[in-house]
């Protein structure tokens, strides 16, 4: 039952060893929230990530840079409190990230930090590239910290072993989980102190949406950064991601939405062109079976192949949307009304909606018809993949944090 | 009569209308393929080989397509697939089931003429014993059993090599042709391993192969050093390696007597198609492989996009007439980096 220690890196330890050096009395100055150890820590390391030669390697290392420098830590932080509460850490935090995004586990274990809690990061022993680079920056980053940092912040990685996890599970006050249903479904047989409890963040699925009047009125260059934001919100991952768009629904009048279509489609492929987009066979032939296989089943009225990168289909009905991935640039099409016609086909799962050339109001009237049955988030294109503390519906400096509340 | 004398041309003109008629023949009776066909736009003639709508045959793996209703059905061949996405499913009824160990052997007709031979297996006898782990590789070496007789296995139940058991072969038929059967890497480490170093003489030999290169290339063996070691240390040089697939069975691509070719039997071919535009590779330029049949008439699995990579070496200029090829590797996998379902496990 011994773990690799990554950060702070050190010999393999226990997990006893580990949960005994995480315990609160372990701490002789605990943390507080938004605790300046913590941040000028995270700052520093936010520091190494946007270093030329890191953000060029890993361009999703120098988005993390940018959401920890001072001035963005300052913001979330600056939640206004009302008079008599307080806001508490809710002491150690199991985070059990996914294995192919490599930075999820840092947004998760960075905002829990600057909520002053404990922390145990389970790194996946299948991540690597961007993953090792968090890890060794972090390590560099630990030259400068105050100790507390390395005292009550770990990570670790393991191999598949229900011991681990269970004794991390009972330790902890809050456990947070990524990495999908079957993720979620397999920690959560792991029991729980009786006043700790989950986060978690299961399988979604996410759409965009381009309004036809939107189109019509933009001007090219604002059509042009369109392009291109759709292109970062779906390619940067494979789509895979769960905040890409598996399907791109076209709002409004029927024949001007073809047009727009056209245009929208040689635009991606302008974008494709200049950033040099590549795709392997492999992955070409993926998107094949996954288009042949939405076709066989009676949901696409016909298919189109703009070269190997972009795979557009069209929809027999929008209602039969596809949620599952179907290869990175292949994108079932529909044509729908209004946004009302969104309405019934939305379910729990879908998660973002990236938008193109709707106004403020009309998108809140869309949020409250949905009433909170689905989509959690609304976004400009391009913003799709950019994390916020406020994510799949959760306040997550809430979530990290207890309240006490006092009156004389 | 050899099912390897057509030339190229001629083949082209009596393949085409026959796979033009499968094509319509599948869209009429299996109505998920005419669906993929309608969304492509796929006309109902076509001009040449290379125009025939193809399938990725990893469909058969996520779809039930058949061609055939389901009282129909007399046999389901699955395949395990080595990429974990499931096994194929491929659909027979009693006619297809007949037709393809026919055409299988009227392709192996050329190479084992005409008369059943003493067969080496070299396999583990508990490969078709134990129907409980009944796998592809079960169902390869049954399939080739009927071509031999008095059978011979060179693993004893427990995967060893059974020397005693090749030797005792070898010394009742060694002296005439007899046939050997195996899977590529396990007659490289069974067979020729073990006849070199017990100097067993397989000169009158004709060995069946196949399975990939890929556990081989790790030791450096490619085919032809495969049969310069064979010919060197045991004597056999009647060596032919084929290349066939479970959703194309009874269709077999077989190496020529020369060796480093595979030749088409006169009702298949091959196209080599460039991954980035789809359109056929001129002879010589390596590209992913397609498959034609005109066997596959219970489910629609006559043009095949494969996830193999090869390459046409020439064309009516070799042992025997039609394009010639070779296989080179795997198309590698494609992954995503996505942050849903990513643990299958792992974690727990």
């Amino acid at each position: 039952m011994s773990v690799r220690r990554r950060f702070p890196a050190g010999p393999d330890v226990s997990v006893d060893e580990l949960v005994a050096g995480l315990s609160a009395e372990a701490v002789a100055a605990p943390l507080r929230v938004g605790d300046e150890r913590v941040v000028d820590f995270l700052v520093a390391f936010a520091r190494k990530l946007l270093a030329p030669a890191t953000a060029r390697r890993f361009p999703e290392l120098a988005s993390l840079g940018f959401f920890l420098r001072r001035g963005e830590i300052a913001k979330v932080l600056a939640a206004p409190e009302k008079a008599g509460v307080l806001r508490f850490p809710r002491g150690l935090v199991f985070h059990v990230p996914p294995a192919n995004v490599d930075t999820i586990f840092v947004y998760s274990w960075a905002l829990s930090a600057l909520a002053g809690n404990r922390n145990v990061v389970r790194i996946s022993p299948r991540s690597a590239g961007a993953a090792s680079a968090v890890v060794d920056a972090l390590n560099e980053a630990l030259a400068s910290a105050d100790p507390v940092v390395a005292q009550t912040q770990v990570m670790v990685t393991y191999d598949r072993d229900d011991a681990v996890t269970a004794a991390l599970s009972a330790a902890c006050d809050l456990r947070v989980i990524w990495g999908g249903d079957r993720a979620v479904t397999e920690v959560r047989r792991m029991p729980l102190a009786p006043h700790a409890r989950d986060v978690t963040f299961p399988d979604r699925a996410s759409f965009a949406a381009i309004s036809v009047a939107g189109w019509e009125a933009a001007s090219v260059r604002e059509r042009r950064e369109a392009a291109v934001g759709f292109y970062n919100d779906s390619y940067w991952f494979d789509q895979a991601a769960c905040a890409s768009p598996r399907a791109l629904f076209w709002v409004g009048d029927a024949a001007g939405a073809e047009q727009g279509r056209e245009e929208f489609l040689a635009l991606l492929g302008e974008v494709l062109a200049d950033k040099g987009h590549v795709v392997e066979p492999a992955m070409a032939v993926q998107k094949r079976v996954s288009a042949y296989g939405v076709a066989a089943d009676g949901h696409a009225r016909s298919i189109r192949f703009d070269g190997n990168a972009v795979a557009t289909l069209e929809l027999t009905s929008a209602g039969d949307v596809p949620r599952e991935w179907l290869g990175a640039g292949t994108f079932p099409l529909a044509t729908l009304p209004s946004l009302d016609a969104l309405v019934p086909m939305v379910r729990r799962k879908d998660q973002t909606l990236s938008v193109f050339g709707f106004g403020q109001g009309e998108l809140e009237r869309l949020a409250h018809d949905l009433a909170g049955r689905g989509i959690d988030r609304v976004v400009p294109f391009g913003s799709a993949l950019t994390f916020s503390e406020l994510w799949d519906g959760y306040d997550l400096l809430s979530e990290f944090t207890r309240l006490v509340t006092v009156r004389a | 009569m050899s099912v390897f004398a057509r030339p190229q041309a001629e083949r082209e003109t009596a393949l085409l209308a026959e796979l033009t008629e499968l094509t319509a023949h599948h869209r009429e009776r299996c109505e998920p393929y005419d669906r993929i066909l309608s969304s492509l736009g796929t006309p109902t003639s076509f001009d040449s080989m290379a125009d025939l709508p193809w399938l990725p045959v990893r469909m058969f793996k996520t779809h039930d397509l058949k061609s055939i209703p389901d009282d129909e059905v007399f046999k389901v061949l699955t395949s395990s697939g080595t990429t974990g996405a499931g096994a194929s499913r491929i659909y027979l009824d009693k006619e297809a089931a007949a037709v393809q160990p026919r055409q299988l052997g009227a392709t192996l007709r050329e190479v084992l003429g005409g008369k059943r031979l003493p067969m080496l297996m070299v396999d583990t006898v508990g490969i078709i014993k134990n129907r409980r782990s009944f796998s592809a590789r079960g169902a390869g070496v049954l399939g080739m059993a009927n071509f031999g007789r008095n059978h011979v296995y060179a693993l004893d139940e427990n995967d060893r090599p059974d020397v005693d058991a090749v030797k005792g072969f070898l010394e009742k038929y060694g002296s005439e042709p007899f046939l050997v059967f195996g899977f590529t890497f396990m007659v490289w480490q069974y067979l020729y391993e073990v006849a070199r170093e017990h100097s067993l003489d397989l000169s009158n030999g004709i060995l069946i192969h196949s399975g990939g290169w890929k556990k081989l290339v790790d030791i450096a063996v490619d085919n032809a050093e495969f049969r310069r070691r064979f010919a060197a240390d045991t004597g056999l040089t009647r060596i032919y390696n084929y290349y066939g697939m479970i959703e194309q069975i009874g269709t077999v691509f077989l190496e020529g007597p020369s060796g480093n070719s595979l030749y088409c039997p006169e009702f298949a071919d091959v196209i080599i198609r460039d991954p980035d535009t789809w359109q056929e590779q001129p002879v010589g330029r390596p590209g992913v492989i397609e498959v034609i049949s005109t066997l596959p008439r219970s489910y629609p699995g006559h043009v095949l996009l494969t996830e193999d990579l090869g390459v046409v070496h020439g064309i009516d200029d070799g042992d025997w007439p039609g394009k010639r090829f070779s296989v080179l590797g795997r198309l590698p996998r494609a992954e995503a980096r996505g942050c849903s379902d990513t643990f299958s496990g792992a974690v727990a």
